[in-house]
């Protein structure tokens, strides 16, 4: 069979199609999401190495603007315009309708640094200093600020990466200038992380909750964040090598590779269990004799072959269908853990090229489906961990090119040199 | 504009208030999205009303069109519960409203978190409401893995106490019953069984802030509940022997009772056998390839003596049953058995 081929050109149109043209309006019920359908635009033409080349300086320019348009007042950022009635109305009472919202600080600032921008403008201390109100009692952290100063939105790891990275990009290094401003509680946060981390290795929403790559991937993209800018800090056994939690979330991590792709109607039922059974009280003592007896008529289980192992994407949790984002949450995990080549590079990339990259450019979720935003820039950056060619080197946990970073740790707070 | 709010008398005295997205002082706006005249006009009243701190009938309402059109709009739905609380609105009725949603969006976070909020409103819902978990069990008909579902239910299981109810178990049995493979279903079946009651600390596992190898176990052992489980887990097993989650399960609950997993080795032996001729073994006849897994970290934990048979089931895993993974179990030989992997394997990109 031919090698899959990466359809370069072709993505670098749909992503100028979304970056120059209007998104169709099925995009309406992701309209607060704004500022991260920027970032998958503007990231993923950085990524092709195509950001510089096709748009102006000018046009670069015009979307840092928008970007700063979209930070509030009292600091860090909308996710989108739709909340802002001006602010000459904005009023204490009011501005719980119009806040800064976690996540989209985060993403805004990636932007802004993906563009060149070198975040002056950006209210620092006050975007640090909303962010350590917005962590709670038990160390997690919320979405937004709402009536009352009281911290809304679930309590799950999604926004305890958006923080921890906010964090990360505004502290920097040294902390400089930051002196007296209330710093997040870290060990709090790490404690509320590690307890996320379920019974089968894999990490949830929350304590307790169904193990799920892309909340693990938060947990980790937290703790990484945390851990680069710790100098004394004790280790956090997740980020550990031979330790029990982080060797059990690896073996979760790489068991989420699955030839089953959720494309073919046989594949559902291929095995004894799908359906449904006598619904009874099971008894609790199962008589040994029939143990054995049962196990013995059991098939034997055939060896996999070559042609039922041509694709492996990913799933998100166990007995799942691969999705193409979910390629993505697991390698990126597994590499800001040193431990991407356990995966199978090979078939992710047939899996990603030959069945959910679409002809039009873009990745689709699944096998056969049209491509969107979130898919699109998470297939590409599968691919760049991978070494793909003609994509730039991405950052696991900044989720951006290297550039990107280098010019992050360029900034006045990421020097060293004093003292 | 000339919309239904514009020609509705009862909004004839709000000032809609215009998207701003900065097209006016210079920026280039990214991600524009094709609105319709329809969501352009109700959002323009909403953040007149917001601007407001308006509490109405006419808001709530509002926030009704708004969110049809854009259930993720996450302000909007703080709003929304600002305004049934301050009216004193009839939850009843919003639960009504929100179950039809509920059916409509099932993918989204912000619906089972307005739902959360509303339920932990102790003056509103003393205790659970008797149709909550049938309405739960409808939402798993149309998605028996629905995260944020599952979300909300174990929230509802630790907020009214309901980890010792029947009804709990039993829904998970039937779930199981029905789909053995429904990870969420086991999952939820794990918190019943050994998650944290009342005010002990919470987390993923039992002990789950101690270090290893303390965490993940229990402090106090109810054994026949262990060995009650350790059963249930087998009979799935042998109902779909590749079905990764009751074997995973079972790994959970011998950790949280502080038991080695060589109590499942017989077990696991079942599923693979050797076949012997003249005293050697020629073939290896597989039933389930987690049992392999299971024997290999089994023998693994034996020591230096067995270190060869876990060797040997990994290598039966990597070559045979799960090739996919064929760098992990590499990785895992490496851990267990240094020398024979610079002897007898060469390294690979």
């Amino acid at each position: 069979m031919t090698e899959a081929v990466f359809q370069k050109e072709r993505h670098i149109k749909y992503f100028l199609r979304c970056l120059k043209t209007f998104l169709p309006s099925l995009y309406t019920s992701n309209d607060s999401n704004r500022v991260l359908l920027a970032y998958f635009t503007v990231a993923g033409l950085d990524l092709l190495g195509e950001l510089y080349n096709k748009t102006t300086s000018e046009e670069r320019q015009g979307y840092v603007e928008w970007i700063y348009h979209c930070q509030v007042p009292s600091g860090g950022f909308r996710g989108f315009t739709g909340t802002d009635f001006g602010s000459e109305r904005r009023t204490p009472e009011n501005e719980a309708w119009d806040p800064a919202n976690i996540p989209s600080t985060f993403f805004a600032l990636v932007i802004l640094l993906i563009l060149g921008d070198d975040l002056s403008r950006v209210k620092r201390t006050e975007c640090l200093q909303w962010l350590s109100k917005m962590q709670r009692e038990n160390g997690s952290f919320g979405e937004v600020l709402g009536t009352e100063g009281k911290i809304e939105g679930g309590g799950d790891l999604r926004f305890c990466c958006f923080g921890a990275g906010t964090r990360y990009i505004l502290r920097g290094k040294c902390g400089d200038g930051l002196e007296g401003i209330m710093d997040i509680d870290v060990d709090k946060l790490v404690a509320f992380i590690e307890a996320c981390q379920a019974y089968d290795g894999g990490i949830g929403e929350g304590p307790f909750c169904e193990s799920h790559s892309g909340h693990t991937y938060c947990a980790i993209g937290a703790l990484t964040f945390l851990d680069r800018l710790s100098k004394n800090h004790k280790p956090i056994a997740l980020l550990s090598p031979k330790t029990g939690p982080f060797e059990s979330l690896v073996r979760w991590l790489v068991t989420r590779q699955t030839c089953e792709l959720g494309d073919d109607e046989e594949e559902s039922d291929e095995e004894d269990g799908h359906g449904v059974d006598e619904i009874g009280p099971l008894s609790a003592t199962v008589e040994e004799p029939s143990l054995d007896t049962k196990v013995d008529q059991l098939p034997v289980v055939p060896p996999e072959t070559e042609d039922s192992l041509r694709w492996a994407g990913f799933n998100g949790r166990c007995n799942k269908y691969a999705d193409t984002c979910y390629s993505f949450w697991n390698t990126a995990s597994l590499n800001m853990m040193n431990r991407l080549t356990l995966v199978d590079a090979t078939r992710n990339r047939r899996y990603l090229l030959e069945k959910t990259q679409h002809i039009v450019g873009g990745f689709g979720k699944g096998v056969g489906e049209p491509p969107d935003l979130l898919h699109s820039y998470f297939g590409l950056v599968s691919l760049a961990f991978q070494g793909e060619p003609g994509l730039e080197s991405v950052d696991p946990a900044l989720c951006a090119s290297q550039r990107a970073v280098r010019h992050l740790h360029s900034l006045p707070w990421w020097q060293e040199t004093k003292r | 504009m000339s919309g239904k709010y514009a020609s509705d008398p009862t909004w004839a005295s709000v000032e809609p208030i215009p998207l701003n997205d900065g097209s006016e002082t210079g920026t280039l706006p990214l991600a524009t999205i094709a609105y319709s005249d329809e969501y352009l006009e109700a959002t323009s009243y909403l953040r007149a009303v917001m601007a407001a701190n308006e509490m109405s009938d006419r808001a709530l309402k509002l926030t009704d069109d708004v969110i049809a059109m854009n259930p993720a709009h996450y302000t909007v739905w703080h709003y929304r519960v600002k305004n049934l609380f301050a009216l004193k609105k009839d939850l009843t009725e919003e639960f009504e409203w929100l179950n039809k949603m509920s059916l409509k969006y099932l993918k989204n976070y912000q619906i089972w978190h307005h739902r959360q909020v509303l339920m932990s409103s102790r003056e509103n819902f003393p205790t659970l409401p008797p149709n909550e978990l049938d309405f739960l069990m409808k939402m798993f008909k149309q998605d028996a893995k629905n995260y944020h579902v599952w979300t909300y239910r174990h929230w509802l299981v630790r907020h009214f106490r309901l980890w010792d109810e029947p009804r709990e178990i039993q829904d998970v049995d039937l779930l199981l019953s029905q789909d053995v493979r429904n990870n969420s279903a086991w999952n939820h079946r794990f918190m019943l069984r050994f998650g944290p009651r009342s005010d002990e600390p919470d987390g993923g596992m039992p002990n789950s802030t101690a270090p290893p190898p303390e965490k993940g176990r229990l402090a106090v052992v109810d054994e026949d509940l262990v060995d009650a489980e350790l059963e249930y887990a087998k009979a799935k097993v042998i109902k779909a022997p590749e079905n990764r989650s009751p074997w995973g399960f079972a790994r959970g609950v011998l950790r949280a009772s502080g038991r080695p997993l060589s109590e499942w080795k017989d077990f696991a032996k079942k599923f693979v056998q050797d076949k012997v001729e003249d005293g050697k073994v020629v073939d290896v006849e597989v039933k389930s390839s987690h049992a392999v897994e299971w024997l290999a970290d089994t023998y693994g934990e034996e020591g230096e003596l067995a270190t060869a048979e876990a060797v040997r089931m990994f290598t039966l895993l990597k070559e045979k049953y799960d090739p996919i993974r064929k760098n992990y179990w590499d990785y895992r030989i490496r851990m267990i058995a240094p020398a024979t992997w610079s002897q007898e394997i060469p390294t690979s990109a």
